[in-house]
Formats: structure tokens, C-alpha cells, sequence
């Protein structure tokens, strides 16, 4: 059935044999431009995103803007090569006119070796990215072992959040305060829609799901003032369904959580 | 014509009775009457209680929607076989549109050509109200505390522009071109089931007022993915969204069937697979794919309607149900469906490439390996939506790795791009901007979707901006560009005129650079952690969001040049002679404007359609040699025209 | 020229169409006034002497006695608050809010809204009576302030309206007799913040939260501080 593909690349030329690929007319040129394109991609790729991230405030939250910078940095000749490509067709090969060129281009049907290294280079890639992301995933064996963490119960209603502490008297609050340094567990619940909890500087996200808990932890490692945002649209004020979340010294955290209301039940 | 044999023993019965000549004034008429006769009883009898509200207006929507069809004349065959006298061939020629003028483009008319022209203008009427409503959305984000419209309405806003979006991006290529132009590019008189080729064109017109009508019954507060339970709690906007869901997934699935059966039924003779254009692949893919994805979605809404009209508790977790069921549900089309969307658009661009740059296609098979590899992967990918909902973790390293992998046949796919181009004489016109914007477009959304699929970055990005700025550039920077190409390749055959050059690259190369300036600040926000569909954000995010506002109405003024003189084009463009790129696909053989039956003779193919360059075919009718030679199709075509002569 | 003058006008076609859309759609939901807070003298406050503003709202069990008209407008037996939804109080002043609470209720779906927050001293006054917190089971209705984060002054008040008792007497106005619930909180800086209802008295809906629960001019609103 494949009469003509696998004839076809036999036919394709490769070019004069006597002049190696790499000097004739494409190459040079199309390498220049992805060299070019790399030495402006490539530091966009290592600042740029990480820096609009923003401070962590967890070493998961670090780990996450690593994984984003090597994946732009890997993404770099993908994206050079394509555009490299790409622009030089526009400058070097084109044709203007009313009428038709002439077929005078090569008859390209394909080529197994281009082919084939491409197959291969972007399976690489993906392993790549893969083994990354599994081990990014994987939980670091020092959070499991450091302790009873912190736990903070996270209840989503439609469009506000409440936090209660249960190892610390039932302490409630509408925002949320930890002692830095501080493994946490999130228990976290909906009374309603689902909604996400999301403390973007930590890099925690775990929906809020009604008749259901979910957990998330995070170990705070900066003290500050930090943002909690509600990332699943959960009706007419998930725009104000909005938080901050204050990391403090663990003396400051006791005698906060002692000031709060208890909770009535 | 299958049943012409039926039908012409009808004749002899008789001969003058025809089918009524409806249109869609008597549709709305019809069915306007249906949804009153539907209100008043179903408000009679069934508004009491806590359901009446939303029974109340499931009825009267499914009583237009049924109203609509048979007014339009959708069901006047079935009507007349139900009395015992099929359509007589001079029926089927009235349903066709035969001498009919522009009278046929409002009727129910089985041609696929008048089909293909109803669906272009229908999904550009549907870019213009969902453009409007981005207008709209930008506007309100444009700075912070920016109170322009009210959340409610906010809310709505951007599920309505999601969902017009999305139908209109699934229809725009598999409708106008696969309906238009596939037929005769595979040789094919029309398609195979012609009345239901008119029926799934005017499901949606009759879905698209219950649509709109979701902002007159108190809009929606949940974006066009409808997750549950927030759905349940919706004001009876949500029903008629429902009900458009229902409506479009019985008319893609109805479209798919037709295209997939007419692809691989009706190829001309010799048409082998390895002969078929590859935008043949694309859209059949794609329809196909719609056909097994869309029943979810359906199903969901069916589920959901259930829930809102006699109080099942599907989604209710307090009562058993499960919300997760509703995400599954959904995701099971949400992800194969952005395929959908994208393996036409890009199948196009891949069919007009080979024309520009006089080149064959750079490996067919790559092509075709690249499109069944993400077709097939395309199932198997869904759950990486739900990385952050709280299921078991165990899930997390599979998906990853399915999302992961589908990145290889994009890539291929890509390959096949740069290869079509590499050495090429490529011939600048607009047509051919599509595949120069598209790889631009597509490596950003390509590389940023490789992002999300990896689950601690998903932590961070999962319902940001930086989600809705990476899917706008899959679905606009490469599909709706995709789009934007094709129709300025195909316009001349569709239309009998050429497509301005001038006024189009002006819009198109707006678009573009209006498109990466908005997405590109929107990537910003995303990752500094601005939620999506949000009405409101702190003044952190000032700058990007001000920046995509810019870049929207850049958008704006791109997409109505582009607009303009699609329009003018249309009425006062030169006349496009009948093969104005010198391709060789067969659509490119039939005079303009395209006979009724497409060919008087049908073509025999005894090649592929590539042959650029290859055996001096330069001229797209070169007079036939020989007929069952292996030289590229344009002689194939002339052996028809031959025949006529 | 002519496609000039073609593009141009395609250009203000679609700007006429968006500003008429828009124009429309702003108009669809906008609540019709606003409540001004009342300024009168000052007060001395933990933050020193400031402004003291006052604000009077209603609960009202259905939608005839405010915003909406005596004919209730399109939902007259929602739920609402009075007499507007759109409130205004002064930066950096002491606001104080009476509420007439005319409504029956039931129990909290989450009992942290029966706690008084954000108040001064944590306190607001039950028909002269200071309390803490309510019975989280015999809530009619809660006032609730919050905002967007991060860009303007933290604000958070939450204040249950205890319930009306089922058999309250009926005054002239065909209302139970109200509970009056009294409570100050301190404003920072100019900022849009909204409140809302956390007694889920949306009746009939999911969770009972849809309705009146999720439609500004009923239980929700917006609160400027300028």
C-alpha cells in the first residue's frame, strides 16, 4: 500500500556529493539564525519565568520553578530550530508573483534519518521531562520524618475561607497563620461547590471538594505575607474568594492562635 | 442516490406532489409557536415546586429546538417514508437547491456545498458574538477594581464566550471544508447521507438561540465546563446551556458519522489510502474522535439535567453522588476535543503547504503516523485536569506520562511542516501565512502545555491565567490560524472569487501580533498566580492584564480586517479562476462555481496529490497521456474532464 | 479609498457593537442606588480618634420591602437585604451598622459564621445585648465582609443576625418583630470590597446557596471604602 512512500525517499536527493550538507546554502544561514535565537532564548529562559514567580516560600515552591527554568531551557533549540527554520523559509525561499513558481524545489518524500533522529530526540525529551517530573514528585523522605506536623483544617464555602486549628484549641480564624519552619497539613473540605485552595508562593494547590477531604503540606520557609487564592470558579464571587496567609516566628504563632475564637462546637 | 431506484417508482405515483419549500423564517415561525404551546402547558402543569423553574424551561427549549426542525422542512423525508411515498429524484433535486439562488443558503438544502457555505458563515457569525464577549471580558479586566459589569454577569460572560468558542471552533474547519470541499477532493458526488448533512447544520442553528437565551434565564455562574455541584445550584440559564449541549452533541455526532462514511465509502476509484490528501485524515480523524468523545459530554448533561429538573443527586456527594464523576465525565471529552478542534486546522495547513512551497508533502506516512498517534493518545490524556483534585496520587505518574508522550506525534507533525518547506520555493501568499504563524503560535502552546502536564508545576499554574494563555495558543494560535489559512486557500472555490490579498494579510498578521502580545501577558499574570475567570484581581497583576487588554482589541481590529474583506471579497473580489494555486488535489479540477453534482464523469486517481516537482506536472491540467499511468493527479481529473468533452 | 473607508467602518461597526453589548450587559444587574454611611462626630477607637460613620440595613424574608419595589421586581419572595446592596462607608473611620433582622433561619452549614469577627473588641450588640457568638443552630442570616487581598487594606466582618423566632409577633408592617443586631468595625484605606450572606437561605437550591444567595441585590453586595 505504501507504494510510493517507500520509493520515494530513495529518489529524494541528497544534495551534490561533493560539498558537505553542512556548508551548502540552508545550513549555514538556518544555523546562524538558531544560534542567534538561542543566545536571545536562552536567558528569557532563565530568568524570566522564575522571576515572575515571584519569592518561594517553600522549598517545593523552589523545586517548582527549577522544574519551570530547566523545562524553558530545554525548550529552547526545540524552539530555536523550528523558528530557525521557519524564518529562514520566509527570507530564503521565497517566491512573489501572481503566477505559480515553477516546480523546481527538490521533491522531498521524506527522510528516514532525519526522521528517525527527530523520533528519537523528542522521545529523549520527553523521558527527560518525565524522570524530572517523577522525581520532582517524589516526597522527600526529611518532610515525612520531621515531626508531627502542624494540622489546619481548610473549609471552603462559597466565597470565603475559614481555617480552624484542632491541636490548638479549636482556634478559628479567617486567615491563615503559621509558626516558619513548620511542617503543615492541610485538611481540606468544601461545605459547598469545589473550590481549589491554592497559597500561590508555596506552590500548594489541592481542591476543595464537598463530602470530601483532601490534603495538602508545605513546610513554610519564609516568614511573610503570602497570598491564598480560590483557583476553581466557584460562583458569583470567586473573584473575592481571597486570603492571605502570614508566616511567623513559632513564639509569635502561639500567642496569636491563643488570642483567636475558639470554635462554638 | 442510493434510493434512486425507490424513488423513481414514487415518480411514477406521483409525479407532482414535492417536497415543501420551508425555509428558516418558517422554522422560527414553527418553532416559535412549539416553545409557546410548550411554555403554557408545561407551566400549567409542571412549575410547582422547587424543579418547576428549570422543567419549565427544559420544555419550552426542547419544544423551539423540535419546533425549529420541522419548520425548517428537517424532517420532511422521514415524514413523507412514514406515509408510504419516498422523495422522488425531483424531491431530492428541490432538497438539493437546484436553481435555487441564494435562496438554497436559507432552506433546508441537502448539497454539500450549500451545507459547507452555511457552516462558514455560521461559525464566523459565531467568532463575532464570542469575539464580542472576549471585547467584553477584556474590558472588565482592564484594571484592577475595574467594576464594568457585575460578577454575575461577568461570570456568564465568560462561559458563554467559552462555549461559543468552542462550538465554533469545532465546526469551523470539518464544517465548511469538510462538508465543501472534502466531497470533491475525494471524488465524491456529495456526501452520504445528504439530508443528514442539512440536519446536522441546522441542529446547531437551532441550538444557538437556546444559547443565547442562557442570558435572559439568569446566565451562568460556572464557565463552559459546568463543573458540578456549582451547576446544580445555576440559576435556568443553566438548562438552556444544557440543552445546547444536547443539541450539538446529537449534530457532531451525526456530522461525524456522514464525513467518516463519506471519507472511506465514497473515494473515487484508485483513491487508495496512501492517495488520500492528508486534510482528508485530519477531518475524518477529528469527526471520528467527536463521535466517541461527545456522548460524554451529553451524558453529563443529560446526568445534570436530571438533577435540575426532578432532583437526582448524581453529582451530590451529600447524598452519594459524586462530583468527580461530573470532572471524569467532562474531561472525557474536554481533552480529545481540543483534537478536535486542532487536527483539522492543522490537517489544512499541512493539505496547503505542499501547494506553496511546490514541494511534495514531507512524509505522508509522518503525517498520517503523527495524526493516528494523537488521536490515539488523545484518550488516554483527560485525567491530567484532575492532577489537583484531590485524587489518589498513584494516578499522577501515568497521566503524566500519556500527556507527555503526545507530544511526539505534535511533533512529527511539526517535522512534516518543516520539511514540506525546507528548500521549497515558497510562494508568499496569504494562504500559506497560516503555516508560518501556526509553527510560531503553536511551539509557545506546545512548550507551555509540557508545563502543565508535569504535576508539581501543575501545582502552581492549575486554574491560573497561565492555562487560559497556553490553550489560546493551541486553539487560536494554531487552530483558528489554521482556519484563518484555509479559508483564504479555499475561498476561491467556495466562493468563485479571490479572497484580497491585501486587506487579508493586513488583518491576518494583526491578529497575530494582537494574539501574542495578549496571550504573552497573560502568560505573565498566570505565573505571577492570577486565577482564571476571575472578575477582579489585586493591582499586582496591573501591568500584564493591561497589556493583554491592549493586545485583545488589537485582536479585535485584526479579526474585523480580516472580516472585511472576507465580506468584500465575497461580493466584488476578482473572479478566482478554477485552480488559482495550481494544486492538484481534485476540489481544484471542477470548474468554478462547482456543478451540482461536482463531476459529470468521476475521476479515476492513479496517484497521490504531491507530485510537486516531480515528472515536470507543473501545469495543473496538462493534457492526458495516458490514463492508468502513475502520473500525478491533475491527469487523473483530466480524464473526467476528457469524458465530457 | 473604498477600502478605507470599508475597513474603517467594519472597525467602528464592531466597536458600536461591543459598546452597545457592553452598554447592555453593565446595565442588566446594576443594583439601583447606592447607601451612603452617614457621618456624624467622631469616636475614640483602639486606632485613636476617627470618623464615626453609621450604616442601617434590613433582612427582610422576601424582596418587597427594598431595593425591589413593593412589587418585589422579578423574585419577590427571595430573600434580601435593605433598603440597597451597594453600600459606601468612609476610609479610615469607625463605621457603625444597624441591622433590623426580620427573618426565620435554621442552623449554620459551617459553625465559624456564628462567631462575631472583625469587629471592634470581637463584639456586636443583640437587641442591646453584647454578644460574642450566636447559637450556630437558630441563625437568620450573617453580614459578611471580605475582599481581594494584596493590593488594598485587609477587611474581614462577619456578624451573625440571630433568627426570628417562628411565632414572633407580627407588627403593622406584616413582619415579625426584628432582633436588632448593632456592631462597629474600623475601615483602613480606600479599597472595593464585597459582603455577603453565609446562612445558606437560598431555599430550594444546591446547598442552599443559589437564588437570592447567589445574585447581587439580594444577600450579596458590594461595599466601597473611599
Amino acid at each position: 500500500m505504501t507504494d510510493t512512500l517507500t520509493t520515494a525517499p530513495a529518489d529524494a536527493p541528497g544534495g551534490p556529493p561533493t560539498v558537505p550538507a553542512w556548508k551548502r546554502a540552508p545550513i549555514a544561514p538556518i544555523l546562524g539564525i538558531f544560534v542567534v535565537l538561542c543566545a536571545l532564548l536562552t536567558p528569557f529562559a532563565l530568568f524570566v519565568p522564575a522571576h515572575l514567580m515571584g519569592d518561594a516560600a517553600s522549598a517545593h515552591m523552589r523545586g517548582i520553578e527549577s522544574t519551570v527554568t530547566a523545562f524553558s531551557l530545554a525548550s529552547v533549540p526545540v524552539a530555536a530550530l523550528v523558528w530557525a527554520v521557519t524564518i529562514y523559509s520566509i527570507i530564503g525561499w521565497r517566491h512573489r508573483g501572481s503566477e505559480p513558481p515553477a516546480e523546481e524545489a527538490p521533491p522531498l518524500r521524506g527522510n528516514t534519518v532525519v526522521q528517525v533522529v527527530w523520533l528519537v530526540l523528542s522521545s529523549v525529551l520527553c523521558l527527560f521531562l518525565l524522570i524530572w517530573g517523577l522525581a520532582v514528585l517524589r516526597p522527600t523522605p526529611s518532610a515525612a520524618s520531621a515531626g508531627q506536623p502542624l494540622m489546619v483544617e481548610v473549609t471552603g464555602q462559597q466565597w470565603t475561607w475559614s481555617f480552624g486549628y484542632p491541636d490548638n484549641g479549636n482556634a478559628t480564624a479567617d486567615r491563615l497563620v503559621l509558626p516558619v519552619n513548620q511542617p503543615v497539613q492541610f485538611r481540606v473540605t468544601s461545605k459547598d461547590v469545589i473550590h481549589s485552595f491554592w497559597i500561590v508562593q508555596m506552590g500548594v494547590k489541592v481542591d476543595a471538594n464537598p463530602g470530601e477531604t483532601t490534603l495538602a503540606s508545605v513546610t513554610p520557609d519564609r516568614i511573610g505575607t503570602f497570598d491564598i487564592r480560590c483557583a476553581e470558579l466557584c460562583g458569583l464571587y470567586h473573584a473575592y474568594m481571597q486570603t492571605t496567609v502570614q508566616v511567623v516566628s513559632a513564639d509569635q504563632f502561639a500567642s496569636w492562635v491563643q488570642a483567636q475564637p475558639r470554635a462554638t462546637s | 442516490m442510493v434510493d434512486t431506484a425507490v424513488a423513481e417508482t414514487a415518480i411514477g405515483r406521483e409525479p407532482r406532489r414535492r417536497v415543501p419549500r420551508l425555509n428558516v423564517l418558517t422554522g422560527v415561525v414553527c418553532g416559535l409557536i412549539l416553545a409557546g404551546a410548550g411554555w403554557g402547558v408545561s407551566s400549567w402543569l409542571l412549575s410547582a415546586g422547587d424543579y418547576g423553574a428549570d422543567r419549565v424551561v427544559s420544555i419550552t427549549m426542547v419544544c423551539w429546538a423540535v419546533g425549529f426542525l420541522v419548520g425548517v422542512g428537517a424532517l420532511a423525508g422521514p415524514i413523507r417514508w412514514l406515509l408510504g411515498r419516498d422523495l422522488s429524484v425531483a424531491d431530492e433535486h428541490v432538497l438539493a437547491g437546484k436553481d435555487q439562488g441564494v435562496g438554497r443558503y436559507f432552506r433546508f438544502t441537502t448539497d454539500h456545498k450549500v451545507v459547507g457555505v452555511q457552516y462558514l458563515v455560521l461559525s464566523m457569525t459565531l467568532f463575532g458574538v464570542g469575539g464580542l464577549l472576549a471585547m467584553l471580558i477584556r474590558t472588565q479586566l482592564i484594571r484592577p477594581g475595574a467594576r464594568f459589569v457585575s460578577p454575575q454577569t461577568y461570570n456568564t460572560i465568560v462561559g458563554m464566550h467559552g462555549i461559543i468558542m468552542i462550538i465554533g471552533t469545532i465546526i469551523m474547519v470539518s464544517g465548511p471544508f469538510g462538508n465543501f470541499i472534502l466531497p470533491i477532493m475525494i471524488g465524491a458526488r456529495d456526501m452520504a447521507f445528504p439530508r443528514l448533512n442539512a440536519l446536522s447544520f441546522w441542529l446547531i442553528c437551532a441550538a444557538v438561540p437556546v444559547l443565547l437565551a442562557t442570558f435572559f434565564f439568569g446566565g451562568i455562574p460556572t464557565g463552559w465546563s459546568v463543573y458540578a455541584p456549582l451547576s446544580d445550584q445555576a440559576p435556568a440559564g443553566m438548562d438552556c446551556f444544557l440543552i445546547t449541549i444536547i443539541i450539538f452533541a446529537i449534530s457532531s455526532g451525526i456530522a461525524g458519522v456522514n464525513i467518516t462514511t463519506t471519507a472511506v465509502k465514497m473515494r473515487a476509484r484508485g483513491m487508495t489510502w496512501t492517495r488520500t490528501p492528508i486534510f482528508v485524515f485530519g477531518t475524518v480523524s477529528s469527526v471520528a474522535l467527536g463521535v466517541i468523545a461527545f456522548p460524554m459530554f451529553m451524558a453529563a448533561m443529560v446526568l445534570e439535567g436530571l438533577n435540575r429538573t426532578t432532583g437526582t443527586v448524581f453529582y451530590d456527594a451529600a447524598h452519594g453522588g459524586s462530583a468527580w464523576l461530573y470532572a471524569h465525565l467532562f474531561w472525557l471529552m474536554g481533552h480529545p476535543e481540543v483534537y478536535v478542534i486542532l487536527l483539522p486546522a492543522f490537517a489544512a495547513v499541512l493539505e496547503l503547504t505542499p501547494v506553496f512551497a511546490r514541494k511534495p508533502l514531507f512524509s505522508f506516512l509522518g503525517a498520517v503516523t503523527g495524526i493516528a498517534g494523537i488521536i490515539g493518545l488523545s484518550m488516554f490524556v483527560w485525567a491530567h485536569h484532575m492532577f489537583i483534585s484531590g485524587w489518589a496520587p498513584a494516578l499522577d505518574g501515568p497521566f503524566m506520562l500519556t500527556t507527555e508522550l503526545i507530544s511526539i506525534p505534535t511533533g512529527l507533525l511539526i517535522l512534516v511542516l518543516l520539511g514540506t518547506l525546507w528548500r521549497g520555493t515558497v510562494w508568499m501568499r496569504l494562504p500559506v501565512m497560516a503555516t508560518f504563524a501556526m509553527l510560531w503560535n503553536f511551539i509557545i502552546g506546545g512548550i507551555t502545555g509540557i508545563y502543565l502536564s508535569d504535576v508539581p508545576v501543575d501545582q502552581a499554574m492549575h486554574g491560573s491565567m497561565f492555562v487560559t494563555a497556553h490553550f489560546h495558543f493551541t486553539l487560536m494560535g494554531g487552530a483558528l490560524t489554521g482556519f484563518a489559512g484555509a479559508l483564504a486557500y479555499w475561498f476561491p472555490k467556495m466562493t468563485g472569487r479571490m479572497l484580497d490579498e491585501r486587506l487579508g494579510m493586513i488583518g491576518f498578521w494583526i491578529i497575530q501580533i494582537g494574539f501574542n502580545v495578549t496571550f504573552l501577558g497573560m502568560f505573565a499574570v498566570g505565573l505571577a498566580g492570577q486565577p482564571r475567570r476571575v472578575a477582579d484581581y489585586p493591582s499586582l497583576f496591573a501591568t500584564g492584564n493591561l497589556v493583554s487588554s491592549i493586545g485583545a482589541y488589537i485582536i479585535g481590529s485584526g479579526a474585523l480586517i480580516y472580516l472585511y474583506a472576507v465580506v468584500h471579497s465575497w461580493r466584488h473580489g476578482r473572479r478566482a479562476p478554477g485552480n488559482p494555486w495550481g494544486a492538484k488535489t481534485l476540489e481544484w479540477q471542477v470548474p468554478t462555481p462547482v456543478p451540482l453534482e461536482n463531476f459529470t464523469v468521476l475521476p479515476v486517481v492513479t496517484s497521490d496529490f504531491y507530485g510537486y516537482g516531480e515528472g515536470g506536472s507543473a501545469a495543473p491540467t496538462p493534457a492526458p497521456r495516458r490514463i492508468a499511468a502513475p502520473v500525478p493527479s491533475g491527469a487523473a481529473a483530466t480524464t473526467q474532464e476528457g469524458g465530457t468533452a | 479609498m473604498r477600502a478605507f473607508v470599508g475597513v474603517a467602518g467594519t472597525l467602528l461597526g464592531g466597536a458600536v457593537a461591543v459598546a452597545l453589548a457592553g452598554t447592555v450587559l453593565a446595565h442588566a444587574t446594576t443594583a439601583p442606588h447606592q447607601l451612603r454611611a452617614q457621618v456624624s462626630g467622631t469616636a475614640s477607637t483602639p486606632q485613636g480618634e476617627l470618623p464615626h460613620a453609621f450604616l442601617e440595613l434590613d433582612t427582610w424574608p422576601d424582596s418587597m420591602a427594598g431595593e425591589h419595589g413593593p412589587s418585589g421586581g422579578s423574585h419577590p419572595d427571595w430573600v434580601s437585604y435593605g433598603p440597597a446592596s451597594s453600600l459606601s462607608v468612609p476610609a479610615h473611620s469607625l463605621v457603625t451598622v444597624t441591622i433590623r433582622q426580620y427573618d426565620t433561619g435554621g442552623e449554620l452549614n459551617n459553625d465559624f459564621f456564628g462567631t462575631v469577627r472583625g469587629t471592634v473588641d470581637g463584639t456586636a450588640t443583640v437587641d442591646g445585648r453584647a454578644v460574642t457568638q450566636v447559637d450556630p443552630t437558630e441563625v437568620g442570616h450573617t453580614f459578611t465582609i471580605h475582599a481581594i487581598p494584596s493590593s488594598q487594606d485587609p477587611l474581614f466582618v462577619s456578624v451573625p443576625l440571630p433568627a426570628v423566632a417562628d411565632d414572633a409577633p407580627v407588627l403593622d408592617n406584616g413582619y415579625p418583630a426584628p432582633h436588632v443586631i448593632t456592631f462597629s468595625f474600623i475601615t483602613g484605606g480606600p479599597g472595593s470590597y464585597v459582603w455577603q450572606c453565609e446562612y445558606p437561605c437560598g431555599d430550594g437550591t444546591y446547598a442552599n446557596f443559589g437564588g437570592p444567595m447567589s445574585a447581587q441585590g439580594y444577600m450579596e453586595g458590594t461595599l466601597t471604602v473611599g
